[in-house]
């Protein structure tokens, strides 16, 4: 079990294209995003700086956690990888867990590179504040993982690429990734998978305190995306 | 059951309770309307090698599928060493080598193998295991950037990463050039007499006329004949009678195809090849027509043959019932 975690976090780190979509990609988008937005101060309450430091690491799991689990999950259901790990001594469900325990490997450098490019920006938090952003979006990423998962079993390599993507971009344009949302449009936006996130994560910076709503909002998704892969996974061991 | 690492003989492997490797009782498979496995029974013992012959859809991989429990039989029952095949792939009795086993991308052949020694309940030593599996010069290659033949190698080290009992392949060598289908024979060939049980599926069926010592052949989801290879040939009961004719002969080829027991007549320039039901009866009267046959030559049947012959009475069978199931309304 612990060979295969290590295995699936070293092809995860080795591969090139999670490198650039998950590392590379949300530190050069946030300094994008903040000259960008250089006229206005402060978003959503928080300076501009810190609202997509927040916004562009929650990109970086997000994507992390659906592109290494869904299109790796589909691909090698169709290869037959799936199938040979089932005839190991590995216990049934120790080839999604170890999905599941890279993803938390591979969200960490997401974080940490935009964290660093956030504080040569000139976000400054204290030591306290880091560590507790830090793990909460760490621990959401999960959350993201499971869907990933769901999405993974979902459909045909070919089928899921595409899905993923619109899946992806959808989230994060509600979660207010890119920009905010105003009126009845963020009445509806703020109850999203990665708005709930995003909204996490500020919390987490500013020190405020999350409402129970929007807690039980992403315990709810967790559960919902938990159930919907046990779902299909259990669908796609009896298809053999 | 705890051993050591090592090899085992095939004495050691035949304790209590092993009397049978695996049991098929009374296995049918149904995908809707389809009966791709239908009522098979069988047992397979210590020891043997066998080889599971038939062509594309015949029930071969759906057959795998539930003896590795893969798939739930529609009816009837599998058992792996008296237990669920689960148990028995848990406990480590089993290796497997897919058609369609896809390998793990993005990492090295030997991290990959390291990894199968390791799950194993009594893996072998990683070096070992790439030796056996001549893989060795290949250890450090990315396995997503193999040849054909090499991934197929790369399979079998993870079918034989532990000491299993018994060691299952499907198609092992398609994909591999001659002299690799030989080497890897010879590998297996030392699994084999390491006692260990092997069950192949092929359609090359050389390969099962000079490997297995049990020929199990299924067609239509039916398991329609169980023996050795020299029993299914001398089941399908027929012979290959060739010879020349001299031009001088002016004999009259067309006569030929009044010989009696013919099952197949090909004359080519001056050679006559012919397939007989009854070699003996055909031969007297090739030389009661005045034939003066030179070169004469009876043999067998290759393996090849006798399939395509039992097949085809199988069909024939199947044909002649459901014409009396029609006539009978």
């Amino acid at each position: 079990m612990t060979t295969l975690i290590k295995l699936e976090i070293l092809r995860a780190l080795r591969n090139r294209r999670y490198l650039i979509f998950s590392v590379i990609y949300p530190a050069v988008l946030y300094t994008i995003m903040v000259s960008a937005y250089s006229g206005a101060t402060s978003l959503g309450g928080v300076s501009i700086k810190a609202y997509f430091m927040v916004s562009m690491a929650t990109l970086g799991v997000v994507g992390a956690s659906l592109t290494t689990n869904a299109t790796r999950i589909s691909l090698e259901r169709k290869s037959g990888w799936a199938r040979q790990l089932r005839l190991t001594a590995l216990p049934g469900y120790g080839y999604v867990a170890a999905k599941i325990a890279s993803t938390a490997a591979t969200t960490l450098p997401a974080i940490l590179a935009t964290f660093a490019v956030g504080y040569s920006e000139g976000v400054r938090l204290s030591g306290s504040e880091w560590l507790l952003l830090g793990g909460t979006l760490w621990l959401g990423g999960f959350v993201f993982a499971a869907l990933g998962v769901a999405l993974g079993y979902s459909a045909a390599p070919d089928a899921v690429q595409p899905i993923v993507m619109i899946v992806y971009m959808m989230m994060l344009m509600l979660g207010g990734t890119w920009f905010q949302f105003g009126g009845t449009l963020l009445k509806f936006a703020k109850w999203t998978p990665v708005s709930l996130y995003n909204q996490l994560g500020r919390v987490a910076q500013t020190g405020g305190s999350v409402s129970m709503g929007e807690l039980a909002a992403i315990l709810g998704y967790a559960v919902v995306f938990v159930a919907l892969a046990a779902f299909l996974y259990q669908r796609d061991r009896k298809e053999a | 059951m705890r051993t050591s690492a090592g090899q085992q003989t095939g004495a050691d492997r035949r304790g209590p309770g092993s009397g049978e490797v695996a049991a098929f009782r009374n296995v049918s498979k149904h995908f809707g309307q389809v009966k791709a496995v239908n009522d098979i029974s069988l047992t397979l013992h210590p020891g043997e090698t066998v080889a599971f012959l038939g062509p594309n859809g015949a029930g071969k991989s759906t057959s795998i599928d539930m003896l590795l429990g893969l798939r739930e039989p529609t009816s009837g029952s599998v058992t792996l060493f008296g237990g669920t095949p689960r148990q028995a792939i848990v406990d480590g009795r089993v290796g497997v080598m897919l058609q369609s086993g896809g390998l793990m991308p993005d990492v090295k052949v030997r991290e990959l193998v390291q990894f199968a020694c390791s799950v194993h309940p009594r893996g072998y030593d990683v070096d070992e295991v790439l030796k056996t599996a001549g893989i060795t010069e290949i250890a450090d290659r990315m396995v997503d950037k193999l040849s054909g033949g090499q991934e197929q190698r790369v399979r079998f080290a993870l079918a034989t990463a532990g000491d299993s009992d018994l060691i299952v392949l499907d198609e092992p060598t398609t994909g591999m050039d001659v002299t690799a289908r030989q080497a890897f024979w010879a590998v297996m060939k030392a699994q084999a007499d390491a006692g260990r049980t092997v069950l192949f599926a092929t359609h090359y069926l050389e390969e099962a006329d000079s490997i297995a010592d049990r020929v199990l052949v299924v067609h239509r989801g039916r398991l329609i004949a169980d023996g050795t290879a020299a029993e299914i040939k001398a089941r399908a009961g027929l012979r290959k009678v060739s010879f020349d004719v001299h031009p001088e002969d002016n004999a009259d080829l067309a006569q030929l195809r009044n010989l009696p027991a013919l099952t197949s007549l090909d004359i080519s320039g001056h050679t006559v090849r012919i397939n007989s039901d009854d070699a003996d009866a055909t031969v007297a009267a090739i030389y009661r027509a005045g034939f003066y046959p030179r070169g004469l030559e009876v043999t067998g049947v290759g393996l090849e043959q006798a399939f395509i012959t039992i097949t085809g009475e199988q069909d024939a069978a199947d044909e002649s019932a459901s014409l009396a199931k029609e006539n009978a309304r």
